[in-house]
């Protein structure tokens, strides 16, 4: 059977019905739980690699579900009606990034979890989160993905608190709960007010009769709202600390990636959705509270004694680059193209390396937490006599987060510099200073929790999750090191979809 | 005017809702006051998709010649339904448990993560 | 090789070329320092304003940029404030952001 023009279906239904398997197949045993998930997230990560080689190559896919025939977008009356999947260069970017990100966390979890610390449970949670991540990043239809925004974000607040013999873990949890449902039921509002105006869900669709009026501009506002707090923009970005530093590590980084299809649903919705009426004005207020938001968790970030925490605002303030580097994209490319598209690739390009570099953080945190049993800088130190690969590891993803040349931080940062500097010098100004403050404090980490003379002796960390940082690793050098090459290929086909690419969406679906 | 009441009582739901999450402290009352969000989003919906006079949206049942309410906000309230009980469900979950570590439900006093 | 990024290009492998260089210089200057250092004897004791250090002293992360840190603290402190922990202050920031984004979604 031929499964190539099925990819995007099944990069969906396998994780999402492999999670729910899982736990059978581990009661029978526990080997036959772990080569499942190996099966599924293989095939998953295949499906999604050759959806993407297809939107590269070949264009905008789009999958019609209960069609006669996949291609066959319309309904007899020329309506859109059925549910369907449409993946353009910036979704299956987004894709890529949740399939690196997945794989390397189930490679982690396998020596980082223990069964009767919920290793199963966890386990099946995060195929969950993936399955709703990626159906986030190829639905095309509204109110689909206001369902995969839930799975996410239901599958993501039981990762942060499943740990319940712990109470910070369930307190973050809830906290992160009442913002992620309040977020979601007012994209629900949205998309029900958007329905009541033109009678359709379809992406597309909509897309091509929004004119601006003012329920129009309601349902933008509510929506941005929405997607802005779950992308954790400084100030609704209170939740974020909380849930990255006391979730567990494995699962933190599918936080991450979480985040990031909650950006690529924003962006969506800025440039395809709303691309007819949207003006500059949007734009500001994105690239305002990306500002904020990376000043601000950086600052934050200063005081921090908490290793977890302390990586937590680091990780916050990333997503203030990304913010920064679209919404200069976002106001100044009609006018600006040559400078807009930089800004634009930067933000995008973002994207992966922080997924690569925080991602990396976070797993040494995981480690450090494993081998000492505590994350409070003022009691930790010595730890690189034992782990001699994380100390590494966190140092490299330390640099690399703070914008050292030559990894990967630092290209997409200098592609945010120039690009904003054009807009205003202000912006580069105070991200420059956020990447200083962030530097000083990962190397304040990195002296108290690794240097200094051996403490208590720690067990080194398994061969399994040296792996799964090398992988992280490894992909922060190349990232840095051909930061061209991951831009003309990947970047670029993402970004040009964005700006260039409505009419095409749109053709896509609705044909001519 | 009265044909905009019903959306007008939707909203004054997700009005008391959003100041049931400001004004109150017990972690149970947030969690309605997400429920009563909810609800307001959901008869927004239901109410978006009727039509006057219209009958059921069961294709055989509805006599021929009278049109039917639209079906598919029925089917997204449902959907809609379905994901706020499991939220409700996980976050009283995580209010047992906050209660059993920390013996109280005053939200003011559940806060070790802060700064 | 060369990624465009705006005004000018960024090329990784042209900068590891420049690092080598002034590895290179580096290396050269440190090998023409002295040599009679003593290992073992009181020259590798860390000199601590003359004083000996205390027994069991060491540098931890916090001792680190300490004047850059205390003079960030007064601001800091005022922004940790708001990070009450209270589930409701989340929710009004929130709906802060939300104001701003039906605000600017109006006009």
């Amino acid at each position: 059977m031929n499964l190539a023009p099925h990819a995007s279906i099944l990069a969906i239904a396998v994780p999402l019905l492999g999670g729910f398997a899982l736990p059978l197949w581990a009661k029978l045993h526990r080997r036959l739980g772990e080569l499942w998930l190996f099966l599924v997230g293989a095939f998953t990560a295949a499906m999604v690699v050759l959806l993407a080689v297809q939107v590269f190559t070949g264009g905008i896919q789009v999958y019609t579900l209960g069609a006669s025939s996949p291609g066959e977008t319309l309904a007899p009356g020329g309506f859109p009606i059925r549910i369907m999947l449409v993946v353009d260069g910036m979704g299956a970017f987004t894709a890529l990034i949740s399939v690196l990100v997945a794989l390397v966390s189930f490679l982690y979890a396998w020596r980082f979890l223990t069964e009767d610390h919920g290793k199963t449970l966890a386990l099946t949670l995060g195929l969950l989160l993936w399955a709703g991540m990626l159906g986030m990043v190829l639905t095309g239809d509204l109110f689909n993905f206001f369902v995969f925004f839930e799975v996410t974000s239901i599958a993501a607040c039981g990762l942060i608190g499943y740990r319940t013999w712990e109470a910070r873990g369930v307190e973050a949890a809830f906290k992160t709960m009442v913002m992620y449902t309040v977020g979601g039921l007012l994209v629900l509002l949205a998309i029900a007010v958007l329905y009541g105006e033109h009678g359709a869900l379809n992406l597309a669709y909509l897309s091509s009769r929004i004119q601006g009026s003012l329920p129009d501009r309601i349902a933008l506002g509510l929506l941005l709202g929405g997607l802005l707090m779950k992308v954790g923009a400084v100030p609704a970005h209170m939740w974020a600390p909380d849930a990255y530093g006391e979730a567990p590590a494995q699962a933190v980084i599918l936080l991450v990636a979480n985040t990031q299809a909650s950006l690529y649903g924003l962006l969506r919705i800025l440039f395809t959705l709303f691309g007819g009426i949207t003006d500059p004005v949007v734009g500001w207020l994105v690239t305002g509270l990306g500002t904020v938001t990376l000043v601000v968790a950086a600052l934050m970030a200063v005081i921090q004694t908490d290793l977890g925490r302390l990586v937590a605002y680091g990780a916050v303030s990333q997503i203030g680059y990304m913010l920064l580097g679209v919404g200069v994209g976002f106001t100044v490319i009609r006018a600006r193209p040559e400078y807009g598209l930089v800004a634009m690739q930067g933000g995008i390009f973002h994207m992966l390396n922080d997924a690569a570099a925080i991602g990396l953080l976070f797993l040494c945190v995981g480690a450090v937490e494993r081998a000492a049993g505590a994350r409070d800088l003022r009691g930790l130190g010595g730890l690189s006599h034992d782990l001699k690969w994380t100390a590494g590891f966190f140092l490299l993803g330390a640099l690399a987060l703070a914008g050292i040349p030559p990894l990967n931080g630092f290209a997409s940062k200098f592609m945010i510099y120039e690009s904003s500097f054009r807009l205003s010098p202000i912006l580069t100004a105070l991200a420059t200073l956020a990447s200083i403050l962030l530097l000083a404090v990962f190397i304040r980490a990195f002296q108290g929790a690794f240097l200094g003379p051996r403490g208590k002796p720690s067990e080194p960390e398994p061969f399994g999750m040296v792996l799964a940082m090398g992988v992280l690793a490894l992909a922060v050098l190349a990232l840095g090191l051909a930061p061209d090459f991951f831009v003309r290929h990947l970047v670029a086909p993402a970004a040009e979809a964005l700006w260039q690419g409505r009419d095409l969406y749109l053709a896509a679906v609705l044909g001519g | 005017m009265t044909g905009n009441l019903p959306f007008v009582v939707c909203m004054v739901f997700v009005a008391l809702g959003l100041w049931t999450l400001l004004a109150k402290r017990n972690l149970i009352k947030l969690v309605i006051g997400l429920t009563l969000i909810e609800n307001g989003v959901n008869l927004f919906l239901v109410a978006l998709g009727y039509v006057q006079g219209g009958a059921v949206p069961i294709y055989t049942y509805a006599p021929p010649g009278v049109r039917m309410v639209l079906p598919t906000p029925q089917a997204l309230t449902l959907t809609s339904i379905v994901i706020g009980l499991a939220t409700t469900a996980l976050a009283l979950a995580f209010v047992v448990v906050i209660w059993r570590h920390r013996g109280t439900l005053d939200a003011r006093k559940v806060r070790e993560l802060r700064g | 090789m060369r990624l465009v990024t705006g005004e000018g290009y960024w090329s990784p492998l042209a900068w590891l070329a420049a690092a080598a260089g002034v590895l290179l210089l580096a290396g050269l200057l440190w090998s023409r320092g002295r040599r009679d250092w003593k290992r073992g004897t009181e020259e590798e004791l860390p000199f601590l304003s003359g004083e000996a250090a205390p027994e069991g002293a060491r540098v931890g992360g916090q001792h680190l940029y300490w004047g850059f840190v205390e003079g960030l603290r007064p601001y800091v402190e005022r922004l940790r404030a708001f990070h009450s922990g209270f589930v409701a202050d989340y929710v009004a920031w929130f709906v802060v952001v939300l104001a701003m984004a039906l605000l600017v979604a109006m006009v």
